[in-house]
Order: C-alpha cells, then sequence, then structure tokens
C-alpha cells in the first residue's frame, strides 16, 4: 500500500502554494485511519485522530514540493520561468515537464545544440534564466493555456527499482507524509490515548510557512517532525546515513534531547534500526517553525535517506519509510503509558 | 485626477526605517478626518480603522524609506555610515543626502587600490564644512540621511524618492478618503520597519488578526533595459503579485483580486518577482495563518533617488483596493 | 508513420537488434525481399523500372551509453555512445541492458553544492547510475560491463503537430524508409537500414561497397536550434518549415545541381522544403559518396530539436514532407529517358 500511496501522490503536482488542487488524494489514503480533516488558512491538511486525554501530539511533514512558474510568454510559444524553491538547473536540461494550464499541456525543457554553444559557454553553471519550456505551440496559441503566475512541473512517472527502493520526483517529502500513513495504519490497529494530528503542511520549500500556522492552529504538545536525509551516494563522506538503514534521528538546538532520547530507546528495545546525523542549527525543517509555535513545542525530527535531493529521481528505500512509521507508532504507545511532562522536564 | 501636492509631500518627507515620526504625522493630519478611529502600536505603526461588524480587512503600505545611519563622525566633517534597508555601495557614489534637520552631505569614496572592490567601508560622507564645532554640533551617531532628491513628473508618469512605498500610503489615503459603503470592518495600517525586514506588519498582523490582509506596495517592471526579466510593465495597470520571496499569494486571494478587477474593469497585470518581499510575507504566516495577498505599483529604478511610476497604474490600484474593501 | 514503435525501442549504436527485429518484421509484413549483411545492416529491396542503382539509407542506431564498471557499493558507472552532451544526463531514467533494468542517474542535492557548483553540468566520469542495488553483488546478478543503457522517454504528441520522443535520429530516417518501401513504387531502390552511424558511420560503408549505388539519397534527423535567442543565421533548420535539404556539412559537400534539382522537385510538387544552414555534423552520406568509384548523394532530413537527447522533438508535417520529397526524387530518378 505504501508503495501504491506513492506512486499515486508522487504523480500529482503540489507546488509550494498551489496543494490545494490534489487534496483528494490524501483524503481517500488518511480517511480510514482518522476521524476528521480540516484544512487551516494557509491550506495545510489536518487529519485529525481522536484519542481518549487531552494530549495533542503533532506528526508535520511538508505536502508541497518545488515546481516552475510561468514567468513570460516568448514568440514560438516558448516559455520563460522561475523556480518555486531551490532547483539545480542543471537537473533540468532535457526533461519533460507538464504546464498546469487552463489545461494541463505538455512541454520539454530543451537546451542550444552544441554546434551553436561554446566550449565554454558549456562550461559555465546555468541559470534558470538561460531555460526555455518548449510548448511546441505558437505565441497566440499557448497564451489561451498559459498565464503568467501558471505553474509546471518535471513529468516523471515513479520508477521501481531494485528490491523495495523507489525512485520519483516530489519524495522529498511524500516519503514523510508516507511515514505518518504507516503510523496511522499501525496506531489504528493498538489503539492510542493522545490526540493525533496528522499534519501534511504547505509551502516549506519556500520557508516553512505553512507549519507556522498549523502549528498555531494545533498548539500541539509536543511534535514529530518527518522530512527527508541525505542518503548516501558515491560523492558524500563515507559516514552519510544509508538507504534501508532506518530513519535518520537529528540532534541539534531544535530538537528536544529528552525526547530524541527516548525514541532512540524504544527503536533499541522494539530492534528498529535507525542512524544518527548532528544538525547544531539551522534545519532548513518544519521544526524551524514548530519548535518556537506560542509557548514553544518539543520537537523531534527523523528522516528518511533520500538520494539525489530536489532532483526528479529523488530515490527512498520503502523499508525505511515502513521501520519509521511503525517506530513513531511504538513511541506514541509508549508516551501514552508515561509521563509526558516528566520526560519533558529540563 | 493624481493629487501630484499629496505625493510630492509624502515623498519629501524624513522617514527612514525606524524613524517614521514625521511622515506619521503628515498622514495622520491628511486622514485624521475620515477615519473612526486611530491608533499607533507599541512600534508605530499607524492604524486607521473604518468600523463594520462584518469581515476584517487589512491594508497596509509601509511608511519607511530607505537611508543610511551614521556609524562615525570625525571632526573635519567626515561621517562613516551603514546602509538602512537595501542599498548597494557601488550605486551610492556622488549622491546627495538630507538628514532631519536639514542639512546636507554628498557620497564620496576613499581612493581604491589595486583594482580593490568598492565597498561600503570607503565610502563616506562629506558635509561641506571645515567648521569643527558646526560638525560636533549638528551630525551625531546614530542620525539618519536619506536621499535627496526632486520630485519631478511628466504627462503620464512620476519621478521621486521614496516612492517605495509613499506611493502606497498615497493608494491607502485615497482609499480611506473614498472608503466604500460596507459592513466590513476595514483596517488601514501604514506600517514602519518594512525595510529593514517587514518588522511593522508582523504585530499589526498579529494584533489586528484580519480574516483577509493586502498589502500595497511597488514592484520591479521588465520593460527598460536593466536585465529584470519579468512581465510587469508600466502603465500595465495595478500588479497582483503572484510570488516573491516572502510570498505565495494565496489561491483565493488571487481570485479575488482578478475577479474584483475583471468585475470593476480594472486594468491589471500578474505579477512574479523573483527577489524582495512584502508586508505580506510577515503578515500570512501570523497566528492561524492568514489569507494574503499584495497589489503592486509598477516602479522603474527601484531603492534609487528617482523611482518612477505611473499615475495610471496608481489610479487603478486605488480602484482595485477600494473594490477590495467592499 | 511507425514512429512510435520505433522511437520506444532501445537500439544504441552496436547493439541495434531491437530495431532490425523490428524492421524485419515490418518488411515480411509489406512483403519486401531483404537480406542483413555481416555488420548487421537491413537490406531491403524494392523492384521496380530502373535505370540507376538508388540506395536510399537511413541509420538505425542511436546515442546512449554504456555500463563500463560496478563501483563497491552497486553503482554503475558508464561512457557515452556517440556524441552526448553532457549536460542532459543529469536525473533521467534510463534502462539497462537486455533485460532492461530500470535506474536513474541522480546527482548531489542542490543544498549539499558549493555556489560554484550549481548550475555547472558534469563531466561524464563523475555520474552514475542507481538501480536501487544494495551491493555490488547484487548489481552485477543484473547488469554486466559492455550493457548498453538507453534513455527511458516514451512518444508523445504535443503542441502544433510536433512530437517528443528519444532517437528520432534517425528512427525519423527509418520510418520514411519503411513508409516508401510499402508504396510498392514502379522504381527500383534499395532501402537501407545502417548500424553504427552514431560511432563513425561504419554500417555505410559496407552498405554501399555491396550494393555500388550511383545515387545515394541519405534520409536523417538533423540538427534545429530555432529556440529564443539563437540568431537567425545559427538556427540550422527551423521545426515546421518543411523537408531539410543539406548543402554542405563535415563530411560531404553535396553536389549543388542535384541539391537545386531536388529544390524544382519540391517546388513543382507543393513540397514545403528548406536549406539546412549549418555545415555542422554529418551522416551516412560522408560514406556512401567515396565508396569504391563514387557515387552521387543527397541528405534530406527532418529537423529535430534537443538532437542526442531523450527529449528530441520534430513536427509530423516535417517528416511527412520529408516522406513526399523522398517519393518524388525516386520516381523522378527512375523515370526513364
Amino acid at each position: 500500500m505504501l508503495k501504491e500511496f506513492l506512486f499515486d501522490i508522487c504523480s500529482e503536482q503540489f507546488v509550494a502554494g498551489f496543494e490545494h488542487l490534489n487534496g483528494h488524494i490524501l483524503t481517500k489514503y488518511f480517511e480510514p485511519y482518522t476521524d476528521s480533516l480540516e484544512k487551516d488558512n494557509l491550506g495545510s491538511y489536518i487529519f485529525k485522530a481522536k484519542g481518549t486525554n487531552e494530549r495533542k501530539i503533532m506528526l508535520a511533514a511538508h505536502i508541497d514540493e518545488i515546481g516552475l512558474m510561468v514567468t513570460k510568454i516568448l514568440e514560438g510559444g516558448f516559455l520563460s520561468f522561475t523556480s518555486v524553491g531551490g532547483i539545480n538547473p542543471a537537473s533540468l536540461v532535457a526533461q519533460e515537464v507538464t504546464i498546469f494550464g487552463k489545461e494541463n499541456i505538455f512541454g520539454v525543457i530543451g537546451i542550444k545544440p552544441p554546434h551553436v554553444t561554446s566550449e565554454e559557454e558549456r562550461k559555465k553553471p546555468l541559470k534558470l534564466k538561460d531555460l526555455y519550456i518548449d510548448t511546441g505551440y505558437t505565441k497566440e496559441e499557448v497564451e489561451k493555456i498559459v498565464k503568467v503566475g501558471t505553474i509546471a512541473t518535471v513529468k516523471r512517472e515513479a520508477i521501481a527499482l531494485q528490491g523495495s527502493r523507489i525512485s520519483a520526483k516530489a519524495l522529498d517529502d511524500r516519503a514523510g507524509v508516507a511515514v505518518m500513513l504507516e503510523t496511522a495504519k499501525e496506531l489504528k490497529k493498538i489503539s492510542h490515548k493522545s490526540n493525533i494530528y496528522y499534519t501534511a503542511t504547505v509551502q516549506e520549500e519556500t520557508g516553512q510557512r505553512g507549519a507556522y500556522a498549523s502549528g498555531y492552529k494545533i498548539n500541539p504538545d509536543i511534535a514529530i517532525v518527518l522530512e527527508v536525509g541525505f542518503g548516501k551516494t558515491p560523492d558524500m563522506p563515507s559516514h552519510s546515513p544509508g538507504l534501508g538503514k532506518g530513519p535518520i534521528v537529528s540532534y541539534g538546538g531544535r530538537f528536544n534531547p529528552k525526547l530524541t532520547k527516548k525514541f532512540v530507546e524504544i527503536c533499541k528495545k522494539y530492534n528498529y534500526p535507525m542512524q544518527y546525523e548532528v544538525v547544531p542549527a539551522r534545519t532548513g525543517t518544519d521544526a524551524e517553525a514548530l519548535q518556537i509555535n506560542r509557548e514553544g513545542v518539543p520537537c523531534i525530527l527523523l528522516s528518511i535517506p533520500l538520494r539525489y535531493m530536489h532532483t526528479s529521481v529523488e530515490t527512498v528505500d520503502l523499508a525505511d519509510i515502513e521501520i519509521t512509521g511503525k517506530a513513531i507508532a511504538r513511541f506514541i504507545n509508549e508516551l501514552d503509558n508515561s509521563d509526558l511532562e516528566e520526560i519533558l522536564c529540563f | 485626477m493624481f493629487n501630484s501636492d499629496l505625493m510630492k509631500k509624502l515623498s519629501n518627507c524624513f522617514g527612514p526605517s525606524g524613524r517614521e515620526k514625521n511622515i506619521r504625522e503628515l498622514i495622520t493630519n491628511e486622514i485624521k478626518d475620515y477615519a473612526d478611529e486611530i491608533t499607533t502600536d507599541p512600534l508605530g505603526n499607524l492604524i486607521v480603522r473604518k468600523k463594520g461588524n462584518g469581515k476584517k480587512i487589512l491594508f497596509t503600505a509601509h511608511m519607511d524609506q530607505i537611508g543610511l545611519i551614521i556609524t562615525h563622525v570625525d571632526e573635519k566633517g567626515f561621517l562613516r555610515f551603514s546602509n538602512v534597508g537595501g542599498l548597494k555601495a557601488k550605486e551610492m557614489l556622488g549622491l546627495r543626502m538630507v538628514f532631519d534637520n536639514g542639512l546636507e552631505g554628498v557620497i564620496c569614496k576613499e581612493e581604491l587600490k589595486n583594482n580593490e572592490k568598492l565597498s561600503m567601508s570607503k565610502l563616506y560622507i562629506d558635509v561641506a564644512s571645515t567648521d569643527k564645532e558646526f560638525v560636533k554640533k549638528n551630525f551625531r551617531l546614530g542620525d539618519m540621511c536619506v536621499f535627496k532628491s526632486e520630485y519631478y513628473e511628466t504627462e503620464d508618469c512620476v519621478v521621486c524618492k521614496a516612492a517605495d512605498d509613499r506611493i502606497g500610503c498615497y493608494i491607502l489615503i485615497d482609499a480611506i478618503k473614498n472608503h466604500p459603503a460596507t459592513d466590513n470592518d476595514v483596517y488601514y495600517v501604514f506600517t514602519v520597519q518594512e525595510e529593514v525586514g517587514l518588522r511593522g506588519a508582523k504585530t499589526a498582523g498579529y494584533s489586528i488578526n484580519p480574516d483577509l490582509a493586502i498589502a500595497i506596495d511597488v514592484t520591479a517592471t521588465g520593460d527598460s533595459p536593466d536585465g529584470i526579466k519579468m512581465d510587469v510593465k508600466l502603465g500595465g495597470g495595478a500588479a497582483i503579485k503572484i510570488k516573491d520571496n516572502s510570498i505565495i499569494t494565496h489561491p483565493e486571494v488571487k481570485d479575488l483580486l482578478t475577479y474584483l478587477a475583471e468585475k470593476n474593469n480594472i486594468k491589471y497585470q500578474y505579477e512574479i518577482l523573483e527577489f524582495g518581499g512584502t508586508d505580506a510575507g510577515a503578515i500570512h504566516t501570523s497566528r492561524e495563518g492568514i489569507p494574503s495577498g499584495v497589489i503592486s505599483i509598477p516602479t522603474r529604478n527601484l531603492h534609487t533617488s528617482g523611482e518612477i511610476f505611473n499615475k495610471s497604474d496608481v489610479e487603478e490600484c486605488i480602484k482595485l483596493v477600494i473594490a477590495a474593501a467592499q | 508513420m511507425f514512429l512510435k514503435e520505433l522511437t520506444e525501442l532501445s537500439g544504441v549504436a552496436g547493439c541495434e537488434y531491437e530495431v532490425r527485429d523490428y524492421i524485419k518484421s515490418k518488411l515480411r509484413e509489406i512483403g519486401c525481399e531483404f537480406y542483413v549483411d555481416k555488420l548487421g545492416n537491413v537490406i531491403a529491396h524494392n523492384k521496380g523500372r530502373k535505370n540507376k542503382t538508388i540506395m536510399v539509407a537511413a541509420h538505425m542506431d542511436e546515442v546512449g551509453l554504456i555500463v563500463k564498471h560496478i563501483d563497491s557499493d552497486g553503482f554503475i558507472k558508464f561512457d557515452a555512445v556517440g556524441g552526448i552532451d553532457q549536460r542532459v544526463l543529469n536525473s533521467k531514467a534510463v534502462l539497462i541492458g537486455e533485460n532492461k533494468i530500470a535506474g536513474v542517474i541522480g546527482s548531489k542535492a542542490v543544498h549539499l553544492m558549493t555556489q560554484e557548483e550549481r548550475g555547472k553540468s558534469l563531466p561524464i566520469d563523475k555520474l552514475y547510475i542507481d538501480i536501487g542495488s544494495t551491493s555490488k553483488e547484487e548489481t552485477e546478478k543484473l547488469v554486466s560491463v559492455g550493457d548498453y543503457v538507453s534513455f527511458k522517454s516514451d512518444y508523445v504528441e504535443f503542441g502544433n503537430n510536433l512530437i517528443k520522443a528519444k532517437a528520432l535520429d534517425d528512427r525519423a530516417g527509418c520510418s520514411v524508409i519503411l513508409e516508401l518501401l510499402s508504396m510498392k513504387l514502379d522504381a527500383d531502390f534499395y532501402g537501407v537500414f545502417t548500424v553504427m552511424e552514431e560511432v563513425g558511420l561504419r554500417g555505410a560503408v559496407t552498405a554501399a561497397y555491396q550494393l555500388e549505388p550511383d545515387f545515394g539519397l541519405v534520409l536523417e534527423g538533423t540538427v534545429c536550434a530555432d529556440m529564443p535567442e539563437v540568431e537567425d543565421h545559427n538556427k540550422s533548420t527551423i521545426i515546421g518549415k518543411g523537408a531539410a535539404l543539406s548543402l554542405m556539412d563535415n563530411t560531404t559537400v553535396y553536389d549543388i545541381d542535384i541539391v537545386r534539382n531536388i529544390a524544382k522537385i519540391a517546388e513543382e510538387k507543393n513540397i514545403q522544403y528548406q536549406y539546412r544552414t549549418s555545415s555542422a555534423g554529418g551522416n551516412d552520406a560522408g560514406v556512401i559518396h567515396k565508396s569504391k568509384e563514387g557515387a552521387k548523394v543527397m541528405s534530406i532530413s527532418v529537423p529535430c530539436r534537443y538532437i542526442h537527447s531523450p527529449v528530441s522533438v520534430a513536427s509530423k508535417d516535417d517528416y511527412n514532407n520529408v516522406v513526399k520529397l523522398a517519393k518524388e526524387i525516386i520516381l523522378e530518378s527512375q523515370k526513364g529517358e
């Protein structure tokens, strides 16, 4: 089911700022395991599973993805564009895109062929403004479908690789959303006392903007932030966390040390594999916003190892998602039976 | 009709970020006969309310302008400074600056050695006096100064300093004077310290906590040889922002503004700014989140002593603000 | 038109069997006599009225990649087969070997790049393919050194009668020849599907040697740079402006009388054409005209934007104009005295 969910949801667009269009997919998968859905003012999806006590636990994973936005329509039906979130322009060359205009249309991002590109020019770093989307229409035709501000994404069907590994666009952070789904499924089985808020936040890629609002609205006792982390590839140091070895647990000032310790203990107790990373300051995750929400929210950050972040071939191991989802369910179960104040007390 | 006198007054009024007293007084005088309630919050935001029982709507325009703050004064009359808001060293050479007390100075540079790059620390202000006593008496650490430049206009356009965002203030003043009959509870807020990080808007958004917020600010254009690639142009009408570095306009707000423009025959264009931000950026992440958007006035030559905008665009912006208030 | 089927097959230079098998089966359906030579070229013969030997050639192979090494973590290092611009490799899906094992060419996360690295394309020796394997042993069970790798790219129709596919260079030519053969013209010609054009015009050498043509007509997908910020004189060809007639390239200077004559035929028959205004690149014509005692040659091409990338774009109208023009040239050549 995890694979089906990810193949489904990664094929749709949730570009930051435009997450309101495809929410039905989330509903379809989360509804069976939760009691209610509420969308907050900025559009984050909050699925609540009611508990029996007053405690509120927020799980947060961002649903938004990086994307492209049309800035100008040129002669010949070419489109200039900018990015929504951080993209390496080099990863866009020779890609197919879907343009979400009045209707969805197909386009490609090509580059000038070598014979009109000097050796020097080819070595120069590409900038977004050097790239164009080719729509195949005339300017007049495309103006009827596309406007300044229309968004586009790289068109990429999810690919099943060997074993339990898959490759797709937007696994940052649909992998985190998938963890929430796994936890929801698990908690439905073993029941829970706390109220659980599975929150698919918006606009993380443009500065954790959704998490500010949804954190304020939910006002949770603790938050578990689910993200993706840099999974080891040949161009990274040998100690980097690898795929298939469990969630990456973060240490640093943004995370509550005792809550983090408790999670690690539970992983050990139940034999869930895990890995560590150290993030002393800025994390670039929803924890940035949630930790300083209202009076403050103790957070932990768990990341699914992912290769080739912010490209259209992001790669994860489904086993990591499953393990993390289950470990969180266990963690919540243990918290339900302990004195949270005591755990959080400094 | 464009009120050149008012715009001239607004542009010439001293008010760099954090020193908005004069401009606040000027605006208060302009609108005091039209408001139901006028307050100033702890940061200095001027909050003008037109009461109603309906939806709470917030409009903002920032009062502050970019400028310089004096960081060192030597007895010979040379002042060192740091920037208040977005100003670059290479764009400052030779500029005339004016202080709150009306005194002036000109920006000069030290000799540069071996292709050394021009930086702020190589610049100084010469206050044109050899009288040590005069310098000591009139220039102190922490003083601020702003561009000195004369207001000028043609048939269709205006050139002046601090159009960013006094033209936004102009639009809100006009909107307050022509406030439509409505149930809505409308707050027109003239914010402080936008140029140093959207600070005034942050607290105003929190305390008012509106159902809808719209910032009125200037935006860049892509219609001159300065190399900025964007679709916005002077004379193209009110610009409805889609995105900048501080906000992606809430889809419902974008749709609302588009709908209002089309319904009321207001000329508009969509705007994507690939840098910068506005008050809406700070407001929309306030509390539980506030659906927010921006109406922009296309302006060339931003953050210089001669910002250029088109009078007809201003008229369209005013119409759109009034339509939104309703 | 056989473009969808042809472009979705893998046929990296030196490994054209999928394309060859497809063409063979089509030739059987058409009922056309053919044989396969020692290098793997498919040589079909359309019999009819004849006053000279005509060879119509298109190459079956495409540019792609080949597996060079499997590293200790199971990642695959590769080399380019044919002229691949390294800039097009970042973040692509690929298929490896006979069993078409799915893989991706990733790249470092933009977050981990220095400002200098951003936007830069990496040379091939810094890239690798990830098939999701956890070890060298696992990869070795599925992939071997020497396996050919092709881009995964579906045939898509879009815009104004345009298509996007990989390998339009030169499945477009293959498709044209299949169409010509299925017309059963009363004009004699050999339809030749060559191998290994992209790695040095290899197949055409032996094919021309065997056939000793008087006239060689090469059908190609050719470079087209009609995109923003390219000056007119650098565009080479323009999409939608018709069949592109070559004047000169790196391998051939075309006989100007033949070129003008073909332009005249196009005008008479109302077939849209343009000249290929670049002299870069080369094709099978280069070896055909120098074979044995020599031969007259001509190249007619379908303009392809983003050629040699997984997202080549061509116009169906241009393609159809190439079909029509090639047909008229053959008929005209064998008309008799």
